[in-house]
C-alpha cells in the first residue's frame, strides 16, 4: 500500500490522458506474466500518455524508493514482469506508434509499445522485412522484445532482436533521457548503450523510442516437412544441410511426443511412429531458392527421410500447421505448462535430446520437445499440474538437470526467454562470479537505489 | 462470503487451463481499444483466481471487469490452451451476482422482456407509439430517440404487432418434404418481423413446413450475461419443452446468438438437450435445401461475420452471398461489431467506438450493402454506419436478398 499523498502525486503526474490503477482488483491484473509463478500484486499501475509523464514517474519512484516495473504485453516466460516486492507497474502499451519507416535508409523508428506483428506487417507492406518473430509476436511489444532479446523461428539465418537494434532512447533510473545509437549503419560515438538495453529485462532504463534495422523482403520461399524414423537422423540432417553451405530461414524440430500430440489434436496426417520431424523453409531469390531446395531434397532422400513438399501457399500453410500447433496441442494435455528454452550449440542437439529423454524418464514426467533445431534452441515443454505438489517437486529437479545438461554441453540456460526470477538462481553457474559482480556494479552505478525491476537476475 | 469463494474455486478446473500466455490480447476487441489487462480474458481469469486464492478480499469488485465483455468468444476460439472462457465468465458472473445484486432497471427489463413474453406482446403497440412520438425519423424505418441519453443512437422501431402474434403456428408447405421449427428470437419477434415472414415464405416455397412459436420465449442469453443464470436456465428449459412437443427434425434460427444460447451454451448449463438439428437459416438453405440462386445485384456488397456464427460454416455462408451479388467481398476488419447485447446498453460509448471501425471500412471501400446474418449486428452496424452519415448504405440480414432472388423482387 502506498501512502495517499504518494498516490496523489502519481495522479497529478498522469492526469492528462493517463490511466492509474490503485484498487486491488485492478492491481491483480498486473500481478503475473506468462511464467507459472505465484502472482504478486503491485501497489500502483500507471499508463502514462507522454514521455514527460514517464520521466516524472521515474523521478518520483526514485525519490520515494518505489520499485518500478516496466511492462509491455506481459508475455514473458521468466517472471520478469512480476512485481516481486510490489511497487509501481509502468505500462508502455499506450506508446504504440510506428514513428517512421525509412525505405531509403532501411530502418524503422517505433515506440516501445508497438506490437511486433504490427511492425512486421507495416514494413512488409513496403516490401521490407523485420525478421525477429517470437512466438508471441501477435501480442508482444518491441520494448519487451528488446528487453528480453526475443528470438523466434528465423534465428539461424536472420538472427534475433539484438541484430536489428540500431538505436534506443531511454530514461535512466534517475530520470535523465539517454540517446544511444542512431540511424546510420556505422556509428561509434560513445558506449554502445543500445546494446546495453538488449536483454536488460527492464533493469537499466525505460525505453521510449527504438530504431530498428530493416532488410529487403526475400522474393520467394519454399517449405518442406521431413519425417524421420529416429531423432538422431533428424539431427544429422540438420548438420548435413549446414555442411552443404545452406542456411535455411527456418529449421524447426518436433519430437515424437509432440508429433503424436499434434496429430491427436488436429488430425493433419502426421505419421505417429515418426521419431522426429523437421520443418524446413528456404528463402531468397528464385534461382537460389530452387537450387537450395533441391539440394535439401537430395540430402533428405539420402538420409531416408519421408518428404512432404509444399507447392502452393495452401500446401505451405498445411505444412506449417504441424509446427504452429505444437505448443497449443501440448498445452491442452495438462493444466500447467512450463516452457523451457535451454539452448546448446547446434551440433550438440542429439546429445541434449538424449539427456532430456533420460530426465523425463528419471522423474516420471510428461515432456514434449520442439524448437529451433537450426540454432540449437530447444523447447522442452513440461506438462504438469501446479496443484500436484509431489510432481512439481520432481519438475523442479528436472529443470535443474536440464539446465545442468545445457551448460555441460556448452550451451545456455536461456536462448530467448530471459532470466527474470525463473532462472535467477542458475545464472551464476553459467556466467561465473566475476560476471555477476560486474553486472551488480553496472546496475548499482546506474541505479544506486535499485529501483528498476529489482530482484530480477538475482540483483 | 466463504460460500462465494468456494463456488468460484469450483471453476478452478476451467481456469487452471489458462497459462497466461496473453494470446487473447490480440483477439479481444476491448483490449485492442483499451490496451489494459483488466479488459482481456487472461486478466479476468487471473481475477477469479485471485479471489479464490485469497489475493483479493473484495470478491464483488471483480464483477465489473467480468461484465465489461462483449461475449464475442474470440478469446475462446483463439486460445492455444482451449480455455472455455465463455463458460468461465458466465458461471463466475452467476456466482458473484449473489452478492452484487442487479440494479432495478436490469431486474425490471428481465422480468418483462424475458419472463413475461405475453405481457411484452401486449405492450408492443404502446411501445411502438411511444417510440414514434419520442423520436425523429432519419430514414425509412430508422429513428433517432429524443431522450437525451439515447439521442446519439440510430435505432429500428419496435413493431406494433410482434412476429409471433401474427405468424405463430403451423405453416404447411404445399408439397411438404421436411418439417422445421423456426425460432425467431426477440429481435425478429419485436423488430425485424419482415425477416421472419420472408423466412417462412422461402421455407414453404421449397417444401419445408414451418412451426413458429405462438409466444416468443427469449433464449435467455441477456439474463446470462447479466449473471442471472437461473432465469437463463428456465428459459432454455421452457424452449426445450416447446421444441420437444413439435414433430420436426430441424430448429432453424436467424440469430447466431440465440442459437449459441439454445444449443451450445444451453446444453452446457442445463445438461439437457433436444434431439433435433440446429441450423442457421443461411446454412440451411445452402446445405439442406441446396437452393439455386441467381445474382440480383452488382452493387458493392460486404459481409460482417457475427461472433457467435459457426465459424466453420463461413465458406458456405460466403458461397450463398457470392451467388446473390457479383461484387462481393467479406469485410477485412474481422473484429466484433461491438454490440454485445447488454454490453451496448451498459457501455454505449465503447460499443460505438468499436462499431465505428466497421463503418470506416464501409466508407473507405464504398460498400452499398452490408450484410450480416444476425439482428444484433445489423442493429449495431446500422447505428455505426448511419452515425457516420452513410445513409445510402443498406444494412440487413442476407436472407432478405435471398428472398428477393427467389421471388424476383429486384433487378
Amino acid at each position: 500500500m502506498l501512502y495517499k499523498s504518494l498516490v496523489y502525486k502519481f495522479k497529478e503526474i498522469i492526469k492528462e490522458n493517463g490511466t492509474i490503477f490503485t484498487e486491488e482488483d485492478q492491481l491483480a491484473c498486473y500481478s503475473y506474466d506468462a511464467y507459472a509463478e505465484i502472482p504478486v500484486l503491485p501497489d500502483i499501475v500507471v499508463k502514462p500518455s507522454n514521455y514527460e509523464q514517464i520521466e516524472k514517474i521515474i523521478k518520483l519512484c526514485n525519490d520515494a524508493n518505489i520499485p518500478l516495473i516496466t511492462r509491455g504485453a506481459g508475455t514473458n516466460l521468466s517472471g520478469g514482469t512480476v512485481p516481486k516486492t510490489g511497487g509501481c507497474v509502468l505500462l508502455t502499451t499506450g506508446f504504440n506508434k510506428i514513428l517512421e519507416i525509412n525505405e531509403n535508409d532501411l530502418y524503422a523508428v517505433v515506440q516501445s509499445g508497438v506490437v511486433t506483428a504490427n511492425l512486421a506487417k507495416a514494413v512488409e507492406s513496403k516490401g521490407l522485412f523485420y525478421p525477429p518473430d517470437p512466438g508471441s509476436m501477435n501480442i508482444s511489444t518491441i520494448g519487451g522484445n528488446v528487453a528480453e532479446n526475443a528470438g523466434g523461428l528465423r534465428g539461424l539465418k536472420y538472427g534475433v532482436t539484438k541484430d536489428y537494434v540500431m538505436g534506443i532512447n531511454f530514461f535512466c533510473p534517475e530520470g535523465n533521457y539517454v540517446k544511444s545509437g542512431g540511424k546510420t549503419v556505422k556509428l561509434v560515438t560513445g558506449f554502445n548503450l543500445q546494446g546495453l538495453m538488449v536483454s536488460s529485462e527492464g533493469m537499466l532504463g525505460v525505453m521510449t523510442d527504438i530504431t530498428l534495422k530493416l532488410i529487403p523482403k526475400p522474393k520467394t520461399s519454399r517449405s518442406m516437412l521431413v519425417l524421420f524414423k529416429d531423432m538422431i537422423t533428424a539431427c544429422e540432417m540438420v548438420s548435413a544441410i549446414i555442411a552443404a553451405k545452406i542456411v535455411p530461414a527456418t529449421l524447426e524440430f518436433l519430437d515424437n511426443f509432440t508429433i503424436n500430440t499434434v496429430e491427436e489434436a488436429s488430425k493433419i496426417g502426421l505419421p505417429t511412429d515418426a521419431g522426429a520431424l523437421l520443418l524446413i523453409e528456404v528463402d531468397g531469390y528464385e534461382g537460389q531458392v530452387e537450387e537450395e531446395f533441391s539440394k535439401i531434397l537430395e540430402i533428405s532422400q539420402k538420409m531416408g527421410g519421408e518428404l512432404k513438399v509444399a507447392n502452393s501457399l495452401e500446401e505451405r500453410n498445411k505444412i506449417w500447421e504441424a509446427r504452429r500447433k505444437a505448443l497449443s496441442s501440448l498445452a491442452r494435455l495438462k493444466p500447467t505448462l512450463i516452457l523451457e528454452d535451454a539452448t546448446v550449440p547446434r551440433s550438440r542437439i542429439p546429445e541434449m535430446m538424449r539427456r532430456i529423454q533420460a530426465i523425463t524418464k528419471k522423474y516420471d514426467l510428461t515432456i514434449g520437445t520442439f524448437g529451433h533445431a537450426g540454432d540449437g534452441n530447444l523447447h522442452p515443454t513440461i506438462l504438469t499440474d501446479r496443484r500436484n505438489k509431489a510432481e512439481m517437486e520432481r519438475v523442479e529437479k528436472a529443470i535443474d538437470e536440464i539446465f545442468e545438461a545445457a551448460l555441460e554441453l556448452e550451451g545456455t540456460l536461456s536462448g530467448e526467454h530471459g532470466v527474470g526470477t525463473a532462472k535467477a538462481k542458475y545464472l551464476e553457474k553459467e556466467v561465473g562470479k566475476g560476471t555477476i559482480i560486474y553486472m551488480k556494479k553496472l546496475k548499482n552505478g546506474t541505479d544506486p537505489k535499485n529501483i528498476l525491476n529489482p530482484h530480477k537476475m538475482g540483483l | 462470503m466463504d460460500d462465494i469463494i468456494n463456488e468460484l474455486k469450483e471453476l478452478e478446473e476451467l481456469t487452471i487451463q489458462c497459462m497466461k500466455c496473453g494470446t487473447c490480447q490480440a483477439h479481444c476487441p476491448l483490449y485492442q481499444k483499451d490496451l489494459e489487462e483488466t479488459t482481456v480474458a487472461r486478466g479476468k481469469i487471473a481475477l477469479i483466481e485471485a479471489v479464490f486464492e485469497g489475493r483479493i478480499e473484495k470478491a464483488s469488485s471483480i464483477l465489473k471487469h467480468l461484465d465489461y465483455c462483449l461475449l464475442c468468444g474470440r478469446c475462446k476460439i483463439n486460445c492455444p490452451s482451449g480455455v472455455k472462457t465463455d463458460e468461465i465468465f458466465l458461471k463466475a458472473k452467476a456466482i458473484l451476482r449473489k452478492i452484487e445484486k442487479l440494479p432495478t432497471w436490469g431486474k425490471l427489463v428481465l422480468k418483462i422482456v424475458i419472463e413475461k413474453p405475453e405481457l411484452l406482446a401486449k405492450l408492443s403497440p404502446l411501445i411502438h407509439i411511444g417510440q414514434r412520438f419520442g423520436s425523429k425519423k432519419i430514414k425509412k424505418n430508422i429513428l433517432k430517440p429524443l431522450i437525451s441519453s439515447f439521442s446519439e443512437r440510430n435505432v429500428y422501431p419496435i413493431k406494433s404487432k410482434p412476429f409471433c402474434s401474427e405468424f405463430g403456428g403451423f405453416h404447411k408447405a404445399k408439397e411438404e418434404k421436411l418439417r422445421a421449427i423456426f425460432y425467431p428470437g426477440c429481435a425478429i419477434n419485436m423488430i425485424f418481423t419482415d425477416w421472419g415472414r420472408k423466412i417462412i415464405e422461402i421455407l414453404n416455397h421449397y417444401g419445408v413446413s414451418v412451426y413458429t412459436p405462438e409466444v416468443n420465449r427469449c433464449c435467455g442469453i441477456p439474463a446470462a450475461t447479466l449473471g442471472e443464470i437461473g432465469i437463463y436456465k428456465n428459459m432454455i428449459i421452457e424452449n426445450y419443452k416447446f421444441f420437444n412437443t413439435i414433430d420436426a427434425e430441424y430448429i432453424i434460427t436467424a440469430c447466431p446468438t440465440c442459437q449459441y444460447g439454445l444449443h451450445e451454451m444451453g446444453e452446457k448449463i442445463t445438461r439437457e438437450y433436444v434431439k433435433k438439428k440446429y441450423y442457421d437459416i443461411m446454412i440451411f438453405i445452402e446445405e439442406v435445401l441446396g437452393i439455386e440462386l441467381e445474382s440480383i445485384t452488382d452493387e458493392k456488397i460486404t459481409l460482417h461475420l457475427p461472433c457467435h456464427y459457426d465459424q466453420s460454416k463461413e465458406p458456405k455462408l460466403n458461397n450463398v452471398i457470392k451467388k446473390l451479388g457479383t461484387n462481393f467481398a467479406p469485410m477485412e476488419n474481422r473484429n466484433c461489431c461491438g454490440f454485445g447485447g447488454t454490453f451496448n446498453i451498459k457501455n454505449y460509448k465503447n460499443s460505438r467506438q468499436i462499431g465505428k471501425t466497421k463503418a470506416e471500412e464501409v466508407m473507405e471501400k464504398g460498400y452499398k450493402k452490408v450484410l450480416s446474418p444476425c439482428p444484433g449486428c445489423v442493429m449495431q452496424l446500422t447505428d455505426s454506419i448511419y452515425g457516420e452519415n452513410l445513409l445510402d448504405v443498406e444494412i440487413t440480414h442476407p436472407i432478405e436478398l435471398v428472398y428477393d432472388a427467389i421471388f424476383k423482387k429486384r433487378q
